[in-house]
Order: C-alpha cells, then sequence, then structure tokens
C-alpha cells in the first residue's frame, strides 16, 4: 500500500485547488486545522444524511489510518497522504480498511474528472460501491483463517515508499530478499550485517543525541524496512539483538569515529565467528559422518550442507547425493546443479517420490533455518516429511544447524511459528493458460503458501553445531551458552 | 473404429469404436483388441475406470461375437483376451480384475447349466451377477477352485494362488472389524449382507433372495418375484432347455452389462456414504484430481459445511488439481460420458485451501481427516496409489489422523504385493524441469515415480461402492 503513497500525493496536491475536492476533504481539514478550513463555509448546506455520511468515511479513515501507521513506523511522510486519502474513503471500507486505499485512489480520479461540482454528492452515493466492494471482501477470503496471525501487510516488492532515512544498501538489501534472490538463514543474516556495517560507517550522530541512543533507534527503522521486505529469519533476530546489546554497550564519551569503528570490527567479527568459521566447524565434523558409499539425502539447499558435501568431498570419501525439492521454490535445483559441477553423482527428486528414493539413502543430512527450545526443527517446508520418511526407514536424521540459529522460541506445530509468503508464488509464471491464474476471482479457493514447517524432535537424531554434536534436547543449553558469551 | 483415426485416440473413441463393431455383422473383434492392447500400451487409456470401463465393453463384444457354443471354449477365448490386455499393460491392475470377474460370470452360468436344480445354495452364490460383491466374491472362490488351469494367469506377479486369495477373503473381514460397519461391503457373510445392504442394492438383494425361491419351487412367496423379461433375472429352466449355449451368452452379455452399470455408478454409490464420514466445521485434506474424492465430498457438501485442504501432486497431478479446484476440468483426462464432474467444491460453498504438496506435514495438526483416492487395492489392503500418497498417509498417522481411502470394487485386485517395486510405473521426468533447466537434466539422475505403495497399516478405513 505504501508503494501508492506518491502519486496519491501528487493527485492530491493537484485537486487541492479545486473547490469541489477542497469540499472533500473538509473533514480532514477539521480534524488536522488546514489552511484550506475557511473555504468550506462557502456551502454549507449538507444534508443530514450526507453528514452521517461523512462522519462514517470519516471513521472508517481514522481506522484505516491507526492501521496504516501501525504499519509505517518510521516513516513520517507516508501518514499525511493517507490520511487525507482516507478521509473520502466510502463506507464500505468500514468492512475492511486495510484495503482502502486502492479503491479510493480509483474514485479519486473519476471524481477530480467531473467537472460540476453539484454531481459530486450523488456521485459518491452511486458509484463507490462497484470498485471497492468486489475487491474488499475477497481479498480478506483468500487469507486461510488458521494462518491469519501470521498474515502481516503485504510484502513490499518495490522500494517505492521507503523512508528517506533508510540507506541505500538496507534499500537494496530488501528486494533481494523479497524476491529470494538473498535466500536462506546464513546468506540474509551475513548480507543483513553487512547492509548494517555501511549504514555505521555512513551514520553521523544528530546533533543532541549520543551514538548508543540514536543509532538504535536508526538501525531500528532500518530493520522496519526489512521486515517489511520479508519477515526476519532466526538467525537475523539474533544477530540484530546481538548487534544492539553491542551498541548499547558503548562509552557515550568515545569520539564518534572510533565508536562506529569498533562496532563495523564487532560485527565482522560476529559474521567471522557465529557463521564463516561455525560453517567450517561444522562442515568439519559432519564430514566424518559420511562415510565411502554413502548416499546421502538432503532437501532443498542449504549452505552448510553444501559446504558439507563439498569438504567431503575434498576429503576423497566417495558418496552419492539425493536431493529432494518441492514447489514453488526449487532450491535444491541449485544445490543439485553446484554439487553435480563439482563431479559428485546426484540424484534429483521432488517430494513425491521421497519414498522411493528412501530405499536408496543411508544417511539424512538436512539444514535448518531454526531450532526451537523444545528441540524441534524450523525449516523449509517439506523438510518435516523428509525427516519422517527417513524415521520411518530407520535411517539417521543428522541436522546442520549453527548456533546463530537457534531460538528461544517454542514451538508445537508449524501454525505457531510460520512465514506466509505471497500465495502467487505458486502460479506457474510460464503458464499463462493455468487454470489457477484466476484464482482470485474462484470464491472460496485460497492458495496457501508456508514457507516453513516444524519437525518433530523425535525424528531428528543428532544435531552438528560448532559446539560438537548434540541431541536435539541439549538447544537451549546451547542457546542459552552461546547467547551469552 | 474408422472414426477413431481423425481425433486423439481415447476412452470415448474406442467405445464408439466399440458400438460400431457390435452393431456390424463383420467379425472384428480381433481388430477391437489390437486397437485397445494399442490403446493400453500407448497409455491412451489410463486411469483403472477408463480401463475397466474400456475391458469390459471389449469382452462383450468378444462374447456376443463368440460363435462357437462350447462353454470351454468361451472362457478359454476370454482367458486368452484378458492375457492380451494384461500383458499390454501390467500395471492397470483394474484390466485383470474386470478380466477376472467377466470369467467368473461366465463359470458361474456354466456351472449352473450343469448343475441345475441339484444345489440351491451354490445357485444362489454363483447366480447372481447382478449382485456385484456376489460376483466378486464367487469369482474369486471360482478361481481358488479352478487354480491350476490358471496358473498361466497373465499376471507378472506370478500365478494366484488359493493361499493368495484366501489371504484377501479372510483379510477383509478383519478391516471390517476394526473399522466401522462401512466395510460391511467386503464382509463375505452373507446374512451381514443382507442386513447391511443400503438402499441402492435393494433390487439386487431381492433377486439374490428371491432366485433361490422361484427356481427351487420353495413355498415362501417373495415380493420380487422374477419374470423373464426383467434383465437381471433368469430362469434356469429356460436355461436347461432349448439352446442352452446360447442363451448362456446372452446371460454373461447381461452379466457384463452389470458390471459395465456398476463401473458408472460406484462414484455415486460410494458419495451416498459421504454423509456418514464428513461433518461439519471439519477440515479434509485430499491429495490428486480423483473423480471419486470430489464426488464423495460434494455430495457431503450438500448438506454440511467444511474445509478442504487439497494438496496439488505436483509433478504429475498438478494440472489437473488446479483444474479441479477452479472448476474448470474439462473432463476429458479423468471422468468419462456420463461421469463426468462438473461442479466444483468451491462453487457449492466449501472453502478449498491448495497448498504445495510440501506443506501436507505442517497442515496435518490441523486436518480431521485425510481422503484419499487410489489406483488400485492389493490383496493385503494395501494400496498402489499416487506418487506421495505414503508420505500423506504416513504423516496422517503420525498425527493420529484417520486416513480413510475411497475405492470401488473394481479396484480391488487379488494380486499379493510380494514385489512392491513391481507395481509402481514410472513417468515423463521432464515435467519435472523448465527450460533453463536444461545443463542440469545432463548432469543428475532423476525419477518420477508416478505411484506409491501405501502400507495397510497406515490406512483406517476403506469404502467402496458396496
Amino acid at each position: 500500500m505504501n508503494t501508492e503513497v506518491p502519486p496519491m500525493g501528487q493527485e492530491n496536491a493537484a485537486a487541492g485547488s479545486t473547490p469541489e475536492k477542497v469540499k472533500e476533504t473538509i473533514s480532514s481539514s477539521k480534524a488536522k486545522g488546514t489552511p484550506k478550513l475557511g473555504e468550506d463555509l462557502k456551502e454549507p448546506e449538507l444534508s443530514k444524511a450526507e453528514l452521517k455520511k461523512r462522519s462514517k468515511a470519516e471513521k472508517a479513515a481514522r481506522r484505516a489510518k491507526e492501521k496504516q501507521e501501525k504499519a509505517t513506523i518510521g516513516q513520517p511522510d507516508v501518514p499525511n497522504h493517507t490520511q487525507q486519502d482516507q478521509t473520502i474513503a466510502p463506507e464500505p471500507n468500514m468492512r475492511n480498511p486495510a484495503s482502502g486505499a486502492p479503491g479510493t485512489k480509483q474514485q479519486k480520479r473519476r471524481r477530480s474528472s467531473t467537472a460540476n461540482p453539484q454531481r459530486q454528492i450523488p456521485i459518491r452515493t452511486l458509484e463507490p460501491p462497484a470498485p471497492t466492494v468486489t475487491p474488499a471482501p475477497k481479498k480478506d477470503n483468500k487469507n486461510v483463517a488458521l494462518f491469519s496471525h501470521l498474515y502481516g501487510h503485504s510484502r513490499r516488492s518495490t522500494m517505492a515508499g521507503a523512508g528517506k532515512d533508510i540507506h541505500p544498501a538496507v534499500a537494496v538489501l530488501g528486494l533481494k530478499m523479497s524476491h529470494y534472490i538473498i535466500c536462506g538463514s546464513n546468506a540474509r543474516c551475513v548480507a543483513m550485517l553487512l547492509a548494517f556495517i555501511r549504514v555505521i560507517e555512513s551514520y553521523s550522530t544528530p546533533p543532541g543525541n549520543s551514538l548508543p541512543r540514536h543509532l538504535t533507534t536508526h538501525l531500528s527503522s532500518q530493520i522496519e524496512y526489512l521486515v517489511s521486505c520479508r519477515p526476519l529469519s532466526v538467525s537475523m533476530g539474533n544477530a540484530i539483538r546481538w548487534l544492539k546489546v553491542k551498541i548499547s554497550e558503548v562509552d557515550p564519551d568515545k569520539p564518534e569515529e572510533n565508536a562506529k569503528q569498533d562496532l563495523c570490527e564487532g560485527i565482522d567479527g560476529f559474521i567471522q565467528e557465529r557463521i564463516t568459521v561455525a560453517g567450517q566447524a561444522i562442515a568439519t565434523s559432519a564430514t566424518e559422518r559420511i562415510q565411502d558409499g554413502d548416499v546421502i539425502l538432503t532437501f532443498a539447499k542449504s549452505s552448510t550442507i553444501h559446504q558439507t558435501l563439498e569438504k567431503a568431498l575434498h576429503h576423497g570419501k566417495r558418496f552419492k547425493v539425493i536431493v529432494a525439492d518441492s514447489r514453488p521454490l526449487f532450491e535444491g535445483k541449485a544445490l543439485a546443479r553446484q554439487l553435480a559441477n563439482l563431479g559428485i553423482q546426484v540424484q534429483y527428486c521432488l517430494l513425491h517420490a521421497i519414498s522411493h528414493v528412501i530405499k536408496e539413502a543411508t544417511k539424512v543430512l538436512l539444514g535448518a533455518h531454526a531450532m526451537t527450545s523444545n528441540g524441534r526443527l524450523y525449516s523449509r517446508c517439506g523438510t518435516a516429511l523428509v525427516a519422517m520418511t527417513a524415521k520411518e526407514a530407520h535411517l539417521p536424521v543428522i541436522i546442520c544447524c549453527e548456533s546463530v540459529k537457534f531460538s528461544d522460541r517454542v514451538a508445537l506445530d508449524s501454525i505457531v511459528l510460520n512465514e506466509v509468503a505471497p500465495p502467487d508464488e505458486l502460479l506457474d509464471s510460464d503458464e499463462a493458460g493455468s487454470p489457477l491464474s484466476q484464482w482470485k476471482d474462484t470464491p472460496n479457493l485460497q492458495l496457501l503458501n508456508l514457507m516453513y514447517d516444524l519437525t518433530p524432535a523425535d525424528y531428528i537424531n543428532m544435531v552438528i553445531t560448532e559446539y560438537g554434536s548434540l541431541p536435539p534436547s541439549s538447544v537451549p543449553v546451547v542457546h542459552s551458552l552461546s547467547m551469552n558469551t | 473404429m474408422p472414426s477413431a483415426a481423425l481425433v486423439t485416440p481415447s476412452l470415448e473413441t474406442f467405445l464408439e469404436s466399440i458400438e460400431a463393431v457390435k452393431a456390424s455383422d463383420a467379425d472384428d473383434v480381433d481388430y477391437s483388441i489390437q486397437h485397445l492392447v494399442s490403446l493400453l500400451k500407448r497409455r491412451q487409456i489410463r486411469n483403472s475406470r477408463s480401463c475397466a470401463i474400456a475391458t469390459a465393453h471389449l469382452l462383450s463384444l468378444v462374447v456376443s461375437k463368440h460363435q462357437v457354443t462350447d462353454i470351454a471354449r468361451l472362457i478359454k477365448r476370454v482367458q486368452e483376451v484378458g492375457q492380451k490386455l494384461t500383458d499390454a499393460q501390467p500395471k492397470e491392475l483394474a484390466v485383470g480384475n474386470i478380466v477376472r470377474r467377466v470369467l467368473g460370470v461366465i463359470r458361474d452360468e456354466a456351472e449352473e447349466d450343469r448343475e441345475g436344480e441339484e444345489s440351491i445354495h451354490d445357485e444362489a452364490e454363483g447366480e447372481s451377477p447382478l449382485s456385484p460383491k456376489e460376483v466378486e466374491v464367487s469369482s474369486i472362490e471360482q478361481q481358488a477352485r479352478s487354480a491350476p488351469s490358471l496358473t498361466s494367469r497373465p499376471l507378472q506377479h506370478g500365478a494366484i494362488s488359493s493361499e493368495d486369495l484366501s489371504t484377501s477373503n479372510e483379510r477383509l473381514p478383519n478391516t471390517k472389524d476394526d473399522t466401522s460397519s462401512q466395510n460391511r461391503a467386503l464382509n463375505l457373510s452373507p446374512p451381514l449382507f443382507a442386513a447391511g445392504t443400503s438402499q441402492p442394492l435393494l433390487k439386487s438383494m431381492f433377486s439374490l433372495l428371491s432366485h433361490p425361491v422361484s427356481s427351487s419351487s420353495t413355498p415362501t412367496v417373495t415380493p420380487g418375484t422374477q419374470t423373464p423379461e426383467d434383465p437381471p433375472s433368469h430362469s434356469i429352466h429356460a436355461l436347461v432347455g432349448g439352446s442352452a449355449a446360447r442363451d448362456l451368452r446372452a446371460e454373461v452379455v447381461e452379466a457384463i452389462e452389470e458390471i459395465i452399470e456398476e463401473l458408472n455408478t460406484a462414484d455415486d454409490q460410494i458419495a451416498g456414504y459421504a454423509l456418514d464420514h464428513v461433518h461439519s466445521n471439519e477440515i479434509i485434506l485430499t491429495y490428486t484430481a480423483s473423480v471419486t474424492v470430489q464426488k464423495f465430498l460434494l455430495k457431503a457438501a450438500a448438506k454440511r459445511k467444511f474445509t478442504v485442504i487439497h494438496a496439488e501432486s505436483y509433478p504429475n497431478e498438478h494440472e489437473s488439481v488446479h483444474a479441479t479446484v477452479t472448476g474448470s476440468l474439462k473432463g476429458n483426462s479423468s471422468g468419462t460420458g456420463p461421469d463426468r464432474f462438473h461442479r466444483s467444491l468451491t462453487t457449492a460453498g466449501i472453502t478449498v485451501i491448495l497448498i504445495p504438496d510440501s506443506a501436507v506435514f505442517a497442515l496435518m495438526s490441523r486436518v480431521n481427516k485425510v481422503i484419499l483416492g487410489t489406483h488400485a487395492v492389493l490383496a493385503n489392503g494395501s494400496l498402489v496409489a499416487a506418487a506421495g500418497s505414503r508420505s500423506i498417509a504416513k504423516a496422517a498417522s503420525m498425527h493420529k489422523t484417520p486416513v480413510v481411502v475411497l475405492s470401488a470394487v473394481y479396484k480391488l485386485s487379488p494380486i499379493y504385493p510380494f514385489s512392491n517395486d513391481a507395481l509402481i510405473e514410472y513417468g515423463d521426468t521432464s515435467k519435472m524441469f523448465s527450460n533453463e533447466d536444461a545443463d542440469l537434466i545432463e548432469k543428475v539422475e532423476v525419477d518420477n515415480p508416478l505411484y506409491d505403495y501405501v502400507p495397510s497399516e497406515l490406512i483406517d478405513l476403506y469404502i467402496t461402492n458396496l
């Protein structure tokens, strides 16, 4: 929704001079006390019904505004425009304030093209329901009720509307994340920290503020932006928590340049210690688990697994890899390609063939997005099916996971903790004639695109971390250990 | 057969050609057999239902065009045709099932012809081709009895020994015990069967009871007194007197017509049980675009509001699943003729959530029931179903969610799965890749199995059409 703000603003500015426009913004003008206030005296005759309608619209707008403000904290220029927009929002918006803005925009266009001010009011009563009502209830329907708590605001897919204090590096990173160009827990975490280094480098404390206090809020607005592109991963959350502690520990009397340099070095050290070296340690340790002649089954793509298999190959182990994969991201194809290019024998299959390929496999190596404190694995959707099938076939299931991905949250099923990706990603882009392309017009049909699922702890035999190989029940211990150092 | 050249060959064109041959006087049976063999080999007729219908129609033609009146030779002829068909597509188990049923029908008629009034009980059991269940049972028994002659049965999984069959016979009542009364359909004991028979079967139950009465002149008067005009019924006297073999062929053709009728109505009969199993506000997970399952759910949707989670069955059936959920199913791929199903669940007011297959486990904790279609049901109760069904059934059993399998009787096969792999068919792998993956295809091994073997432990309930 934010993306539409600039054009709306322009329209407002252009239309603001005409009398009919002014009349429409009366209610908002009253509230805000803009200079246009005096002009509404020219046309004081308003019927009771109209007044009622207007106050209704005002109410709707207020609600929408509140909702929007929540979504756009840190972008002070946004709420202003939306408020003006929403003030003239017609009553159907009451039902769904969140989706009001696009409809309002359409009406505004139509209305500003009508010259006669006398016509304005009837048009408003007759016309608006047509464009707004139809999209509004449908949009509601498309959210799967079970996961209603996971639907945030829709994902940002363009840079437009980003606050002025968003650092360009962060802005670009956000887009890369939302388009899965940077994907995977580790990659996103490292990319975010590198972007923060650039933020800190180009940061200067405004006069009257101390660095520990102001930098934290400055970073928060960057983080807000990243969240609006795609929800943070657990590793990112851990890194941010660590960074904020680090910033708050900065001595306020320290010269700014030194403090910034210390912070940047600290971040570099964090990446090095918690991700790079940790990954290598895990790869070394996991390599020992691979024997000659093994058939390793893995699912989707994990950078740690890739590293492990590459290392095992360099150690001269001879093994075969089965890469299972799933819609819609097909991350496994990238892993299969990389491994095949290294010269490893690779078999590729989709999730439907899992009970066939499991017969051949001897070990299951899985990457992780996170490990919850009750020892469950939170990873790419479909991992649980692979682990379950492996457990049924009595194969060892080994998780490779850096301790930075450990979370202090607990979850019992995949519904409590998850990420719902835009359902349109499930459509085949190359199939224009596919029946699904019209899915939004089909009533009662919903598409659900879950990103993660939760694998029960009893499917997992071993978690390999940089602290060693552990059972899943040791996750909370290691987590508190790693967060306190 | 003349029209088949211009359009894409399918079940429809095959049935048309059969009709043409039937109408003509020419003896073109061999052509039709070859036609079906090639259609099966080219996979232009697939799905259990299509194969079963095509087989039944062909056998009906074979029997009606059979010139010789000798029963033994008729049986031999049907066996030969059956062998050709099963050899053409050994993984379509429904073909073999239908051949077996037709053989059973012929033997029943023959035995009845021979024994005449001697054994009333056998007659009652063997003479009612109208009751599909009876046919199934008696055909199995027949095969068990004539096992030696069947050692050359056209089944790649070895000959059907009588142990296999008795296993299957024993197993079915067991499943009934630990499930609900739903499985009464599989029960073999006649009293229970009669007690459990539901409305649509009343007619055949009447004939089942009334026939021995009319032929053995027991004093009891039954309401469904048979008349010669009544097609499902036939009088033993008519068979005995006059040209018995000629009449026998007509009887067999009639019995095959009954089988075809049963194939066409099976889904609706299964759907009749929908309200017993689907309740308000349930969340039901299903997989693949099975017409049987869709009809079942639609029937329930008429009375109840529930939610359906549909896993899209990528990459083999996702297109038809997408078409099913959006209600734009053409009907030529999975349904045939009158069975084509037009309404979608969404238009019936049911919320349908389409998910990728990977999300099955994540959602299973909220699912109340898993309803699956199947390709075949084997002698030990395990399934040959669409690939991916096994992990879904396993995920369901891990969450203690009941798994219900909808399977018409023609999908029940007496084959015992000694080797699971032999039953699995592998499909086209090109669906799994897009054009950008050209380099990948050369480097990696790829498998695309079409079917999964689902062990019977993972299944809680079978619903059949009886």
